[in-house]
């Protein structure tokens, strides 16, 4: 992209930039992610060079786009680090941890600056006074100040205000200067208030506040700003005439150091130039598909709503070694997602009559309907792929909601004073982007209680012979049908005495003989909580059973592990809703029910002598030196059986949860990919079933939860 | 427009119009707004553990659909699945759910004020889901409240919230 900001900056005048916003946002909104990641994973001590260099194209790359969109307050932000990052990588400073923050608290601050900007410039600007102070000190640092790299990217003036940042050989105009203007007399002195606006629409432009004027006729005003007399008096001619426009300089003008001039907008308009806001670090990281339009501009490229979802074909992470010309090709397009859900639904139904004309074809003679055989089997691969190309639309990576939490517990640890290394594994694994939404809340809890509660302070871990940095493990795996999210801690885990004496306390009935898993379950009672100390991170006792609402409410279970003094896990495990579902169909006494092929380890035939009974009831199979429980689907789902020849002799060897059971069914109908139904929208949840299907002639199967088969022959 | 006039008199008075259909001897009606179409019974797909009414699910164009047999519902005699057995598949609330009766007889309209309140009497249905009794001529048209009547817990159809 970076291209195509040199392009329109070159281009002419009339040349449109508004198409190009929207990219701009999105584009800058990665790099600066990727900036974040990068210094997060930055090593103080033996500091990479790729990795500096590759934080420092992140900066330029921003600040390029935003200097050639005319967002002057990003692009000076951004120049600053670059400054910064650029004396990083050549060596003449060495990181330290002071520069990482001011860097992360930048890039926070660019987002928060760029999502204004996207919103159409709406409200108070973040102050980045302060930032731009903290970093060029840190830059001028314990080396010898250098003179500030000029801009290498042309930046097109696009307002009179926005000019290329002028060579260091002119100082004088860089530096904010404090002047009075005075304009009248005039006939209607209202004329002159537009002059304030203007400096409110053009970023960058300084500030202006108005002064006790002792003429009716005229305004006064004080104004803070980098620009020259001549480009003031350019623009406010819009608005007044030349001639009664007096500048002078004010008496008591404030020269700052030279870096900090453009900056002016943001310094006055709020006065605290303090950390961003407590809101900053959660900002939507992707892209900030949020906002509508751009600043000024008419409504951009694409048109937002609600409910939609980005589709972006996600280019593979750049490695930090790839030449700053390579820039991934953003190419994404946005969709309404309830184009999406029909586009499901119609292929769903397509998946359906193909699956129907496949049946009906297979008693045709193949010789001679050779042609339409072909043609169906040609149908067949392309239906499949099309379902596949149309599922994946919906489907994003973990990596999008594990992302952000590197960041929450730098920042949370640091404020406990807690060492957390945070790990994450299958960060690839997909999931639906509608569920997506739905689990980052609940997940950001989990992972806040196990920095909070969970890991010891370093003190406490030493004493109790643990390494002094705690660890967060957070995984995705697809299990079965289903996603396993888990957050593991190697922390203090849970005591069971403290609970069950705290649910006591709250009157809950409890006993002392109850199974571990029953008293974890009881944090997740409302307002439950064993917190001694009541931080603002948690330990309100809201927030648990939130979570377990939430992942409910996505048909959901969460289970908790711990051991004390050795860590806590928690797993959530999520349904794959919306799935199309590689299935074994399997008969049983004239009905067919499918099973997920996925949970699928084998099927044999089995002779009599194989099972052998415990206790007069249950059932065990030996399978190569393994003893495995029996479970005949005739008896759980009661089916009757008409044709008493046939019997059961057919065991499917399922594995769910981590144990395997084994099925008695009367026959293996075959494999094929079903479209998994929702039995609860109209009806309710049947016991051992985890939705259905319609099988290619129209009639309805079950599809088995393996998972509850399971757990039922534990018990 | 004589359709759009007609909608604007139904509107205007209190008659509303119901389907009937019988189950064995007796004549039941319901609000024709809830009825979503009328279709031939086919055999539906058995549904483990659920009361013996309800007969299974049914593929209504890739919607999964419960299918209830009134007539086991309201204990009658004898529930034969043949040609004329016709299957009424009602809109509730955003559910989908198919009524097995005997036949479908008519649509009429009913002003309320012909509409009689039910004595109270001992039988299978529920008295608060009987909104009435309407007389037509000698025969007694018994009018069901059928979206009560279907989310009763001990219809089955709907999932105790746990």
């Amino acid at each position: 992209m970076s291209e195509t900001h040199q392009d329109s900056g070159g281009g002419n005048g009339d040349f449109d930039l508004t198409q190009f916003y929207q990219i701009f946002f999105e584009e800058a909104g990665e790099n600066l992610d990727l900036m974040e990641q990068m210094l997060l994973n930055l090593n103080l001590e033996t500091a990479d060079d790729e990795v500096l260099n590759g934080i420092f194209r992140c900066a330029h790359s921003v600040k390029g786009g935003a200097a050639t969109f005319g967002f002057a307050d990003v692009a000076e932000l951004t120049h600053q680090m670059e400054s910064l990052l650029d004396r990083l990588r050549r060596h003449e400073l060495q990181p330290n941890s002071a520069m990482v923050d001011v860097l992360l608290e930048s890039a926070d601050a660019s987002r928060s600056l760029l999502a204004r900007h996207q919103a159409g410039g709406e409200g108070d600007a973040l102050p980045t006074g302060d930032l731009v102070r903290r970093i060029s000190e840190l830059a001028a640092g314990n080396a010898p100040v250098v003179a500030p790299i000029p801009v290498t990217q042309p930046v097109r003036t696009q307002t009179v205000a926005v000019k290329p940042p002028p060579p260091a050989s002119e100082p004088v105009n860089k530096s904010p200067r404090s002047l009075e203007i005075r304009i009248g007399p005039l006939e209607r002195p209202e004329q002159a208030d537009a002059v304030q606006e203007l400096f409110r629409d053009i970023p960058g432009l300084g500030t202006i506040s108005a002064l006790p004027s002792d003429a009716k006729n005229t305004r006064v005003f004080m104004v803070e700003t980098g620009s020259t007399d001549e480009d003031l008096l350019d623009l406010f001619a819009f608005h007044v005439s030349r001639d009664y426009i007096k500048i002078s300089e004010r008496a008591d003008a404030a020269s700052d150091s030279g870096n900090a001039a453009q900056a002016g907008t943001a310094i006055a308009e709020a006065g605290s130039p303090d950390d961003p806001p407590p809101g900053a670090p959660l900002a939507p990281l992707p892209g900030f598909g949020f906002f509508d339009g751009a600043p000024g501009a008419p409504v951009a490229v694409a048109e937002n709503a609600p409910g939609e979802i980005k589709v972006a074909q996600k280019a593979p992470p750049r490695s930090p070694a790839a030449s700053a010309a390579a820039q991934p090709e953003a190419a994404t397009i946005r969709v309404a997602i309830s184009k999406v859900d029909q586009l499901i639904n119609l292929v769903g139904e397509l998946v359906i009559t193909q699956a129907m004309l496949a049946q009906n074809s297979r008693a045709l003679d193949p010789a001679v309907y050779q042609q339409l055989l072909s043609g169906l089997a040609d149908l067949d691969r392309n239906t499949r792929d099309l379902q596949e190309s149309v599922m994946s639309i919906r489907m994003i990576p973990m990596s999008i909601v594990f992302s952000r939490f590197p960041r929450m517990l730098r920042d949370l640890a640091s404020k406990l004073g807690k060492k957390v290394d945070f790990v994450t594994q299958g960060e690839a694994t997909e999931l639906d982007k509608g569920l997506v939404e739905k689990i980052t809340d609940p997940l950001t809890h989990l992972v806040r209680n196990s920095c909070d509660h969970g890991v010891e302070s370093p003190a406490e871990r030493l004493a109790a012979g643990k390494s002094e940095t705690g660890t967060i493990t957070l995984s995705a795996s697809h299990q079965g049908g289903s996603i396993v999210i888990e957050v593991r801690d190697d922390g203090k885990g849970m005591s069971r005495q403290k609970i069950l004496s705290k649910a006591r306390e709250r009157g809950l009935d409890v006993s002392d003989q109850m199974s571990d898993a029953d008293v974890w379950q009881l944090i997740f009672a409302p307002g439950f909580s064993t917190a001694d100390v009541v931080t603002d991170v948690s330990g309100r006792g809201v927030g648990m059973d939130v979570v377990k609402r939430n992942i409910a409410a996505l048909n959901g279970t969460v289970e908790i592990d711990s051991a004390e003094g050795y860590g806590m896990k928690v797993s959530v495990r999520l349904p794959l809703t919306l799935a199309i579902m590689d299935g074994m169909s399997v008969g049983v006494g004239g009905e067919v029910y499918i099973l997920p092929l996925s949970s699928v380890v084998e099927s044999f035939q089995v002779k009599a002598d194989a099972v052998s009974t415990v206790g007069q009831g249950s059932q065990l199979v030996k399978v190569r030196d393994e003893y495995m429980p029996v479970i005949e689907l005739e008896k759980i789902f009661q089916i009757p059986r008409f044709d008493f020849e046939k019997s059961c002799d057919i065991m499917v060897v399922v594995e769910a949860d981590g144990s395997r059971v084994a099925l008695l069914v009367d026959e293996l109908l075959g494999q094929q990919q079903v479209v998994v139904k929702n039995l609860e929208s109209n009806y309710r949840k049947v016991p051992n079933v985890s939705g259905a299907t319609i099988l290619g002639d129209g009639k309805v199967a079950l599809i088995l939860d393996t998972g509850a088969l399971v757990r039922r022959s534990r018990h | 427009m004589g359709v759009m006039e007609k909608l604007d008199e139904l509107t205007s008075s209190d008659a509303r119009e119901y389907l009937t259909f019988r189950l064995d001897q007796e004549e039941y009606g319901i609000d024709i707004l809830k009825v979503q179409e009328i279709r031939g019974y086919e055999p539906p797909t058995r549904v483990a553990n659920a009361p013996n009414f309800i007969k299974g699910v049914v593929n209504l164009r890739g919607t999964i659909v419960p299918i209830v047999d009134m007539r086991l519902k309201f204990s009658c005699s004898k529930a034969e699945y043949n040609s004329f057995t016709v299957v009424i598949i009602l809109n509730l609330r955003n559910r989908i759910v198919g009524i097995v009766v005997d036949s479908v007889s008519d649509v009429m309209e009913l002003p309320a004020e012909s509409l009689k309140s039910a004595p109270d009497i001992d039988s299978v249905i529920d008295s608060a889901a009987v909104l009435g009794l309407g007389s037509l001529g000698d025969r007694m048209l018994i009018l069901l409240d059928i979206e009560r009547l279907m989310s009763a817990p001990d219809m089955g159809l709907v999932g105790t919230s746990d």
